[in-house]
């Protein structure tokens, strides 16, 4: 299954779509790209993760990462994530630091 | 299709976390265990052998490690242990975070941590020993 980001960069957002597990072994590949982003100072990161079925601490780490860097004022979206990923997100809390959308832009 | 229980060894590198996570959902899949359940059982059992091979083996200056990972079903009881012979780590005795901790800002969290609180939440029993030179991390999902 593996591991793919695909990048856009948008006037207003820049927009991540990845997809397959996001584990020790990939999470590394996904924190390059997410450094890059998060230097541009987007007004928001966007994380189409429909098609991500396995995201591990390695991937949440990156997610506070992300949100660390990205500060208060720019926001962290999840558009679509799968109910396991939800569940990981609830039962550590981050669930309050994201924006889970069915869409983007809506 | 359905087996009792199985094994396999797998070296300790990243690269074999998919490969453990599909040895797990396969025999798991194959005893009509639910999806939800494998998922809990695969990122508990990822969280941990990742912990052994990023630290384990690198701290006891191991660079062939392997990790033994068994799995069985037995009883309405679906087990899995990983055994390795790393570095004696014991994740219970590893603090945990906090419900305040959970519920910290992101801005305010250490971004380490989360993986041996996820590992021990995420199944119904977690268990570890060392025996015999060997840790033995060991999961239990209660099946209906």
């Amino acid at each position: 299954m593996g591991f793919s980001v695909k990048k856009e960069i948008f006037e207003k957002y820049t927009a991540l779509t990845i997809g397959g597990s996001l584990d020790s072994s990939t999470a590394p590949q996904f924190g390059e790209e997410v450094k890059q982003v998060v230097t541009q100072n987007p007004q928001a990161l966007v994380l189409y993760v429909e098609e991500l079925s396995f995201m591990s601490s390695a991937g949440l780490r990156m997610l506070i990462f992300a949100k660390q860097k990205l500060g208060t004022t720019a926001s962290l979206i999840l558009v679509r994530p799968q109910e396991q990923l939800l569940e990981t997100l609830r039962m550590t809390g981050l669930i309050f630091s994201v924006n889970i959308v069915d869409q983007y832009p809506e | 299709m359905k087996a009792e229980s199985k094994f396999q060894i797998f070296d300790a590198v990243p690269d074999s976390l998919e490969p453990i996570r599909d040895f797990i959902a396969a025999f798991a899949t194959a005893n009509n265990i639910e999806r939800k359940k494998i998922f809990k059982l695969s990122l508990a059992v990822d969280e941990i052998a990742t912990n052994i091979m990023n630290y384990g083996y690198p701290l006891a200056g191991i660079d062939d490690g392997t990790i033994q990972v068994s799995i069985g079903y037995q009883d309405k009881q679906l087990k899995v242990v990983l055994e390795d012979h790393a570095m004696p780590f014991n994740p219970i005795e590893k603090g945990m975070p906090t419900p305040e901790d959970l519920m910290k800002p992101v801005e305010d969290r250490p971004i380490g941590g989360l993986g041996i609180f996820l590992a021990r939440q995420s199944v119904d029993l977690f268990d570890y020993e060392y025996r015999e030179g060997k840790n033995r991390n060991i999961f239990v999902v209660a099946i209906d």
